[in-house]
């Protein structure tokens, strides 16, 4: 196990290479935009944008700037380490602004999938158990709205019904829990959580639904019921055990993803997370920025994978690696 | 005659469905003695398994309108509160299953769920549970029973898996095993195996035993009486030598003839019943078996038989007369075997 | 001349001394004054006649205010009722948007303008910090006075005492601070962005120096005096020595920064406000310098009063709110809505476009009527043809696309009136006043002339049979540039239905804004015609829109000048264009006019002569030269809250004038939630 460890974070970091080197790739061949150009003003002179080009390290042969690019993450720059460059756009320091916006992100996914494992899951093990009863077809029915419902539509509602108009949350915005306070922070996260949350609450109940069904039907579900263990026995020891872990492993890999940035829901909400810098950084042309952005998710995504399957080795004995 | 261990009396289990009432089990009665081995044949979709999952009590009304008795020791089970079947269920009658891939849990160890069978209905530790769990997996002769205790059912071998099932049916000592098409999914080897293993731990541990199989053959060994099922119902009922060698109803003709014998080597000797089993939910009038019956007639199409003795113990249920039974059996059935 | 010295020493060294014809040159501006004063009510001027009236009155207003507003610090326009003080700004922006990392030295940002010239820097003359032409004038900031060579070329300045910079460095602003700033310019590796107005205008500025020292063209004889010695007489110096890069820059800070951009987190204050946390610096030494904790460039920007200005010694800034605070908010709706709300005092730092239904109910709910206002943004939005390109190297056919387009559905497309006046001609009113009785293709409601259009091109190569619609290959198919949003796109039908009326086919690719401007400012792109483009000025000068049609506008990968007017045959065979010049030249008429002649003509003429010749030059282009279709003059929305007492439009920045406004919130600027 140690050792198969050991091979996925090496392939981890092979991947963090490989997705650096095609984004270094696709900004020189396809260029959102060019930074030279953007820095150099309206009536941009042919020196004056070479002069920019040169600070910004953009003249060097594109070998070199990968060389350099890595080098700096592996021994630090002028800023320290791990090496994150500068941003073209405000001519500072990334290190600052991405971990800062990294932590509003965790905030955000961290907090929306408490809610929507403690939403989603307990809904998806009712429903399974009384299917068709009321309580299923409502939960259903819901969850089918929130599957369909997507964030840049419920967000705006909600920020409008529920702050705007009807005052029982506050406003968009970040407001640091140090800076504010438990109370300020949290009532300006619960509108953002909620919202990220239903999308996935929706599915994780449907799921859960459909694989606790399942699992209830499976002979060793029956074959516990023979051994005449009770009821509760049997369904939250037999059948959550063997439903709920294909679910783990969804969350794994959905806040894996969720980490590496929620654009929209941040967009919407106004919170200065890490989604809603990449796609600033993409449009400015950003070039570290979107680097180290894309490395960011691309850590969290692949590190899921790599977690969520050494868990599930834990969780079901009959994958093993080695 | 010794009080039965079971009677069965009328029993009707019938599912709602969208497309309508399934009958899958239609006004079943039989007894089973202590000591006794009862076979159950008949093909899949017959009720011979929601029969005695029924008796389990692993079909509840929740699922099924249940109409009949079912007597255990003269207590009637379908009129008993849920904690109390659950009680007798695993302790007083145990089952095993057809598919011993599937009836183990894949995430716990075999001696945990042996164990978790034993503490559900004794006060005993953890640790004894464990023990008697080892002990068991040697009784059903496993190899190394302490170390197997604590492997996955995935490192189990297909018959070792039925032979850990066996263990844990019989681990709290039932009276009555049933035993659910235990080798249709095993290797032809091994089934003779799990078939002498039942045989011998039902003298060891005194239980009666019901085998429940679409195939005549395995039984054939092993079982006191048969009982063959169609539709929901019995349709002869006999000991072994009255169902081998004077069956009396076409449809346990049919299954004669689609014996499977451990000496077989070509699967050309089979010869299946032409067509299929009938809808539960929309049964043939008369006899439910006339459609795929080469001897019916007339009154096969309206009047529904009755399981009507032959002699003292034998009995079938077809109109077709005595004679024509017995030399139909004799110029038809016996020379194809 | 008794009243008003200052200030009307200030108007005559702008005017280069000469006296005559100054109340004429007044007229003219308060023209196009008056059609800002009424926009910024909301009411559209559309009628030539109301502002010739009114630019009657603005006459007798300005002359009244000229000897009355001595004493209130040059406020001209204001009556002078208590105004509140106190209070906290806020306001929110999609982003910063900032060109250049916030860096005086190379900020080409408008709005960033506005918040260094209201708040942060103090420049030798600086702008009144109103909207309308009024804001286009010069008024002396740190400056006490200044005298002006007979030949043009020597400008001496006076400083003012008591102007001091903010804490930590509490010491004066020098003369030696100005022209730092100017060494900055002029080093190459500052990036200065708008450098161009003072290379070659100042003697030893070249705007490439290696290094960041002195520059010999500027003397500071003493802490209070500096004297520029420039290259050629210059105009319109004043309007460049008021742009921010040209503020004084302490070099204590500053100087620690020696790349494009980075001293932007560091921005030290001589002005009414300076950064929060700017007093908390450590200045002792390079190492110890810390950017400035009140502005996160991807997050907010707060402003706190600087405890070392004196209001005594300004006279442009009322300075009445105690701080403004501008968070970033990346929901373009949720900003209207947090001002409706009243969780922000306004828009004015730029958001995007207010949202059509939250734009409806301003119009529409009397009781938002006065809190929605409409501000000259001093900015064109054109169609271009290139001369290089068939059809549109024959100017026949770009005079009857002039005529063709219907400008009043243009219009509507932008949302209407209170959108953008429509435009008859390049530069806008507001920097040039003439063009607002000037529309050379005049038609009926703006709505396009098609008879006119059809006897244009008649005239035209492309036209063999005379029958006004094109008949040529070249007029199917042509590629059109445009953006792929509103309302960009919703002209893109409009005009292919206009051109098809004269037999163009105009075959539309949708880009996004920045990929849209790249492809037309590559010369071998050859981009026939574009709809995507606008211009807004830079300060209140002709010049500023007529350097687009400059040779030196062209450059292969990065021009301005888009129609490539005056394009020579050295830049066509360096851009890779020459087969395309040959042939739009092949026919003895010439139709790349150079205009750079008639540019330096207009650009060393002062006072009256200065704005008849950019008459001239603006005529000359719209009717010689045909290379745009102005279509519309746009304007600048801002939305305010209850809490706003006093709302003013910075017309130089074009955005609200932070230091004009008045709110009576309360709130201190140091405790509003910035997230």
């Amino acid at each position: 196990m140690g050792r198969y460890i050991v091979r996925r974070l090496l392939w981890v970091v092979f991947v963090l290479f490989v997705i650096t080197l095609i984004t270094f790739l696709i900004f020189f061949v396809m260029p959102p935009t060019d930074p030279a150009i953007n820095f150099a003003g309206r009536q941009p002179t042919t020196e004056l944008v070479a002069e920019v080009r040169h600070q910004f390290g953009l003249d060097k042969p594109l070998v070199v700037q990968i060389g350099l690019f890595y080098k700096r993450i592996f021994f630090g720059d002028e800023y320290g380490w791990p090496g994150m460059g500068f941003s073209f756009v405000t001519r500072s320091a990334l290190k600052p602004i991405i971990l800062g916006r990294l932590s509003v992100t965790m905030q955000l996914a961290l907090g929306a999938a408490m809610m929507w494992v403690l939403l989603g899951i307990p809904t998806g093990i009712l429903s399974a158990l009384r299917p068709r009863s009321i309580f299923d077809r409502l939960a259903m029915g819901f969850a089918l709205i929130g599957v369909s419902a997507p964030v840049f539509f419920l967000g705006p509602l909600f920020l409008y019904l529920f702050w705007y108009k009807l005052r029982l949350a506050p406003g968009s915005g970040y407001y640091s829990i140090g800076q504010y306070g438990l109370g300020t922070w949290a009532s300006h996260f619960i509108m953002p959580w909620i919202v990220l949350a239903l999308l996935y609450a929706a599915f994780y109940a449907r799921m859960t639904r459909a694989n606790l069904i399942e699992t209830m039907g499976q002979d060793y579900i029956r074959t516990a019921r023979a051994k005449g263990l009770p009821e509760r026995r049997v369904v939250f020891k037999h059948g959550l055990r063997a439903s709920l872990t294909p679910v783990v492993t969804m969350f794994g890999l959905d806040l894996g993803a969720l980490l590496g940035g929620a654009f929209i829901t941040e967009t919407v909400f106004n919170l200065p997370g890490i989604g809603a810098y990449a796609i600033k950084s993409v449009a400015s042309g950003d070039l570290y920025a979107i680097l180290d952005v894309t490395i960011i998710a691309g850590f969290f995504i692949t590190f899921a994978n790599l977690v969520v399957d050494v868990v599930y080795a834990f969780l079901d004995p009959r994958v093993r690696y080695s | 005659m010794p009080e039965p261990l079971l009677e069965v009396r009328d029993l009707k289990v019938h599912f709602p469905t969208e497309d309508g009432l399934v009958k899958a089990v239609d006004g079943v009665s039989f007894t089973l003695q202590p000591g006794e081995t009862l076979g159950v044949v008949g093909e899949s979709g017959s009720g011979k398994s929601v029969t005695f999952l029924t008796v389990m009590g692993l079909v509840t009304t929740d699922q099924a309108v249940i109409e009949g008795e079912v007597l255990f020791r003269g207590q009637d089970l379908l009129k008993l509160p849920k904690d109390e079947m659950r009680n007798i269920r695993g302790s007083k009658i145990s089952m095993i299953f057809q598919d011993p891939m599937t009836s183990l849990h894949p995430f716990y160890k075999v001696g945990y769920q042996i164990a978790e069978a034993i503490r559900t209905h004794q006060q005993v530790s953890k640790h004894e549970a464990h023990d008697q769990a080892v002990e068991m997996l040697r009784k059903v002769g496993i190899p190394k029973p302490e170390e197997r205790a604590s492997q996955y059912p995935h490192e189990f071998s297909g018959g070792m898996r039925q032979r850990a099932m066996i263990g844990m049916a019989l681990s709290l000592n039932p009276d009555m095993l049933v035993a659910d098409e235990p080798t249709t999914a095993l290797d032809v080897t091994v089934q003779a195996q799990i078939l002498d293993l039942i045989d011998r731990l039902k003298a060891e541990f005194n239980a009666s035993v019901v085998v429940i199989t679409h195939d005549l053959g395995v039984v054939a060994e092993h079982c006191d009486d048969i009982q063959v099922m169609y539709a929901g119902k019995i349709v002869e009922f006999g000991n072994r030598r009255d169902i081998y060698y004077g069956p009396h109803h076409p449809y346990t003709w049919g299954l004669l003839g689609s014996i499977s014998r451990l000496d077989s080597t070509s699967k050309e000797r089979l010869q299946p019943i032409k067509g299929l089993p009938p809808s539960l939910i929309f049964v043939p009038p008369g006899c439910a078996f006339h459609p795929r019956c080469p001897y019916a007639f007339d009154r096969c199409r309206t009047d529904v038989p009755e399981l009507l003795p032959v002699d003292g113990h034998h009995a079938s249920a077809c109109h077709l007369s005595l004679a024509d039974k017995e030399r139909i059996f004799q110029e038809e059935v016996m020379v194809r075997r | 001349m008794g009243c008003a010295t200052r200030w009307t020493q200030g108007r005559e060294d702008e005017l280069g001394g000469e006296e005559v014809g100054q109340d004429e040159a007044w007229i003219h501006e308060s023209t196009g004054f008056d059609k800002g004063r009424m926009k910024e009510r909301g009411e559209v001027v559309t009628t030539k006649r109301t502002a010739k009236l009114l630019a009657l009155v603005a006459v007798l207003a300005v002359l009244a205010t000229a000897c009355g507003g001595e004493g209130e610090g040059g406020e001209s326009e204001t009556p002078s009722v208590e105004v509140t003080q106190g209070g906290t700004y806020r306001t929110s922006a999609e982003d910063f948007g900032f060109t250049g990392a916030f860096d005086p030295t190379g900020e080409y940002l408008g709005s960033a303008w506005g918040l260094y010239t209201s708040l942060l820097l103090r420049n030798l003359v600086t702008y009144k910090h109103v909207g309308g032409v009024e804001g286009d004038d010069i008024v002396p900031d740190i400056a006490e006075s200044w005298e002006t060579s007979a030949d043009g070329l020597t400008w001496t300045f006076h400083l003012k005492s008591g102007v001091e910079w903010g804490p930590p460095l509490n010491r004066d602003v020098t003369s030696a601070d100005v022209e730092y700033a100017f060494e900055r310019i002029n080093a190459k590796s500052l990036a200065a962005q708008y450098g161009y107005y003072y290379t070659g205008v100042i003697e030893g500025m070249t705007g490439q120096e290696k290094a960041i020292k002195p520059v010999s063209g500027i003397e500071t004889p003493d802490d209070s005096t500096i004297i520029f010695h420039l290259v050629a007489p210059t105009g319109d110096l004043l309007y460049r020595l008021a742009m921010p890069a040209t503020a004084p820059m302490p070099k204590e800070v500053a100087g620690c920064f020696k790349r494009a951009g980075e001293y932007g987190r560091y921005v030290m204050s001589s002005g009414p406000y300076m950064i929060k946390g700017q007093d908390e610096l450590d200045v002792s030494s390079c190492d110890t310098l810390e950017p400035i904790s009140g502005f996160d460039p991807t997050k907010y920007i707060v402003f706190v009063r600087n405890p070392n200005y004196d209001p005594a010694t300004d006279e442009s800034r009322e300075a009445n709110v105690d701080g403004v605070v501008i968070t970033i908010n990346t929901n373009t709706e949720d900003i209207y809505n947090k001002v409706l709300a009243g969780e922000l005092d306004g828009t004015g730092y730029p958001a995007g476009e207010p949202p059509a239904p939250i734009l409806r109910q301003y119009l529409t709910d009397p009781e938002l009527e006065d809190k929605l206002k409409i501000d000259s943004g001093d900015r064109t939005w054109y169609i271009f043809m290139n001369l290089l390109v068939p059809p549109f190297d024959d100017i026949h056919v770009r005079k009857a696309v002039n005529f063709v387009i219907d400008k009043a559905a243009l219009q509507k497309a932008w949302g209407g009136p209170s959108h953008g006046e429509i435009a008859t001609s390049i530069e806008p009113p507001t920097v040039l006043a003439t063009t607002a009785e000037y529309d050379p293709y005049a038609t009926p409601n703006h709505e396009g002339d098609v008879q006119a259009a059809m006897d244009e091109m008649k005239q035209s190569k492309y036209d063999a049979d005379g029958d006004g619609v094109c008949d040529a290959d070249v007029c199917d198919g042509v590629l059109m540039i445009n953006r792929n949003y509103p309302p960009f796109s919703d002209m893109s039908p409009v005009i292919q239905d206009n051109l098809a009326q004269i037999g163009i086919n105009i075959k539309v690719r949708e880009l996004d804004s920045s990929t849209a401007y790249t492809t037309d400012q590559t010369v071998e792109n050859l981009i026939p015609i574009a709809a995507n483009a606008g211009w807004g000025k830079d300060y209140a000068d002709p010049s500023t829109f007529a350097v687009l049609f400059l040779e030196s506008g062209i450059s292969c990968t990065g021009q301005v000048n888009y129609s490539e007017v005056g394009m020579t045959q050295a830049q066509a065979e360096e851009c890779n264009v020459i087969d395309a010049w040959n042939a739009a030249t092949s026919n003895g008429q010439n139709p790349l006019p150079n205009v750079d002649e008639k540019f330096t003509e207009c650009n060393a003429a002062l006072g009256d002569a200065r704005t008849t010749c950019w008459t001239e030059f603006d005529q000359y282009l719209m009717e010689e030269v045909v290379p745009w279709a102005p279509y519309l003059w746009a304007t600048v929305l801002s939305t305010l809250s209850d809490s706003v007492t006093k709302y003013e439009f910075d017309q130089f920045a074009g955005t609200i004038s932070y230091s004009r406004i008045a709110v009576d919130n309360g709130l201190d600027p140091n405790t509003v939630p910035v997230g």
